[in-house]
């Protein structure tokens, strides 16, 4: 019986001390740093959905780095004996690749969102340029590089547009600044040359005014073209009866200078014929060149800035056919037939016509 | 004797069993490998963004848990090879449907090539319809400035057609058409206008 007992004894004290071994040797074990590491990369999961590869791309590298780096660790320290294994270096990279993530999606975040807030406004300001643009210059006769880059400008903002519908933030950025510079330039140069144009306004307000004033002592109608709105005044006893749109010649900014520039002249002028069953319809023939345009004529052919053989020209008309939607005549003035027929009737021989670039200055036009 | 034999053999396929489970699946490894490898050449981040992410993320995850398990002493590699060979399947699908949306795409910006091609052939035979009097002249030099910049743009969406960039070229033709339809119908009007 005792035996049995001592034999019992001894097996449960061997068993007993091979656990406890068997115990500290496994315990001994270094543990990985799994839990930092799948912290790290379920970050670096989050980082990537967030988009921070591009609009944090430096933080997301950083973070794909590290966590590369603590993979490839654990990787070599898996190799060594299992009790020389340090897992320290590993944790390292890991939690270093866990807060660049976690910067990369708040860096990300803010990005996005601010490029969505700055495209959002780019796509409305140039909305509004393209915008102003079209009501401002669309008649405005612009040198062909200027149209060109017009056309370019649309057609990135076009691009642009898509690629911010479809969410591609940079690229649309990159497109639309590039639609910018093309159509802020064209918009600042015509911009200038319009104000250049406009210097000329106290002058034709001042027509305009003796117009409007004549008009009313003689209780008479008095004609007053508007060139840069396209539109014609009848007034009457001081007073706007009518308005009507226009057509002017192609080289309509500044003063008609010689015969075949297609200039519309500006002045005070009057009609001096009434014509009916033209090629244009009814007429009514402006006393172009007046004493001032032939002054003004000889000065600038003496002066070499239009060649001696030019000639001042002549057949300025108020006439039908227009409602083209363009300027397209020689240097006259063309109405919607039915308007035309209207103002014909009630012109006379001697009615002033007053046209002038603009009777608005530069605050009120550009006040759209 | 029998049983002698019995556990003999039981202690065979224990070991062979053990064994089994104790060896790293590199030959699924590399197949996953190798299909992120094909699936990235038919451009699958271009034209399968998420589920491209998604199939390397699930390859972090895998190799993680092999490097878990290599890090014990009693390792147990069969759920990571059950995953691995899940993946695979998952990552040839990612492949197979790349190049199935890459196609997609190259057969929208053929439709849209051929629809533009349409609009900028009827802008021609509108442009040369139009009449060449002085009237004329002015709306057709305006709407001419456009065309040729139309044109270009389709030439610059076939370039990066031609380089196999349908993205790109899809985005290009896109607004390109968008323009020429617009133009269409400007010409339309500016010549239904010359005629009155």
């Amino acid at each position: 019986m005792n035996k049995v007992l001592i034999k019992s004894l001894v097996i449960f004290t061997v068993a007993g001390l091979l656990s406890l071994i068997v115990y500290i040797l496994i315990s001994q074990i270094p543990q990985p740093p799994s839990k930092d590491v799948k912290k790290a990369r379920i970050a670096l999961s989050k980082a990537f959905k967030s988009k921070a590869h591009t609009y944090s791309k430096e933080l997301y590298r950083d973070a794909k780095v590290n966590y590369d780096s603590a993979m490839a660790n654990w990787g070599k320290q898996n190799k060594r004996f299992i009790y020389f294994r340090k897992y320290d270096k590993v944790a390292k990279f890991a939690i270093a690749s866990l807060k660049s993530s976690q910067k990369a999606i708040e860096t990300s975040k803010s990005n996005s969102n601010s490029y969505q807030t700055k495209l959002k406004d780019k796509v409305a300001s140039l909305e509004k340029l393209i915008g102003d643009i079209n009501a401002y210059f669309d008649r405005y006769p612009l040198p062909r590089e200027l149209r060109t880059s017009i056309s370019k400008g649309k057609m990135l903002y076009e691009e642009g547009l898509i690629e911010y519908k479809n969410g591609q933030l940079i690229t649309a950025n990159t497109k639309l600044n590039q639609a910018d510079d093309l159509l802020s330039s064209v918009y600042d140069k015509a911009y200038s040359d319009l104000e250049q144009y406009l210097r000329s306004f106290p002058i034709w307000k001042k027509w305009t005014e003796i117009a409007i004033k004549e008009s009313k002592e003689n209780q008479s109608y008095s004609i007053v073209v508007d060139k840069l709105s396209r539109k014609c005044f009848v007034y009457f006893n001081g007073s706007k009866k009518y308005e009507f749109d226009v057509e002017l010649g192609r080289n309509w900014v500044g003063d008609k200078l010689r015969m075949g520039d297609k200039a519309t002249p500006e002045g005070k002028y009057k009609i001096i014929s009434k014509f009916s069953g033209t090629k244009y319809n009814n007429a009514l023939l402006l006393d172009y060149p007046n004493e001032e345009d032939r002054k003004r004529f000889n000065k600038e052919k003496s002066r070499g800035t239009i060649p001696s053989y030019a000639k001042i020209g002549g057949g300025i008309e108020i006439h039908g056919s227009g409602g083209k939607g363009v300027d397209w005549t020689e240097g006259c003035i063309a109405l919607e037939d039915s308007e035309m027929d209207l103002i014909f009737r009630l012109a006379t021989i001697g009615t002033p016509v007053t046209i002038v670039g603009s009777t608005k200055n530069l605050n009120q036009i550009f006040s759209r | 004797m029998k049983n002698k034999v019995l556990m003999g053999f039981a202690a065979i396929v224990m070991v062979a069993f053990l064994s089994s489970c104790g060896k790293v699946p590199q030959v699924q490894i590399d197949a996953v490998n190798a299909a992120i490898d094909s699936a990235a050449k038919v451009e699958a981040a271009t034209y399968l963004p998420t589920e491209f992410a998604a199939v390397q993320d699930s390859m972090k995850a895998i190799m993680a848990d092999v490097e878990v398990q290599k890090s014990k002493l009693f390792k147990k590699f069969g759920p990571a090879k059950m995953k691995l060979e899940a993946l695979l399947v998952q990552t040839q699908g990612v492949a197979k449907n790349a190049v199935v949306k890459k196609e997609e795409v190259k057969k929208e910006v053929e439709t849209t090539m051929t629809d533009i091609k349409t609009i900028v052939e009827e802008n021609g035979k509108l442009f040369k319809k139009a009449p060449r009097g002085k009237e004329g002249a002015a709306v057709l030099e305006q709407i001419k400035t456009e065309i040729a910049n139309i044109d270009a743009a389709v030439v610059e969406a076939q370039g990066s057609y031609d380089k196999g960039t349908y993205m790109d070229a899809l985005n290009k033709i896109k607004a390109a058409k968008e323009r020429a339809t617009g133009i269409n119908t400007e010409l339309k009007d500016a010549i239904a206008k010359v005629r009155r």
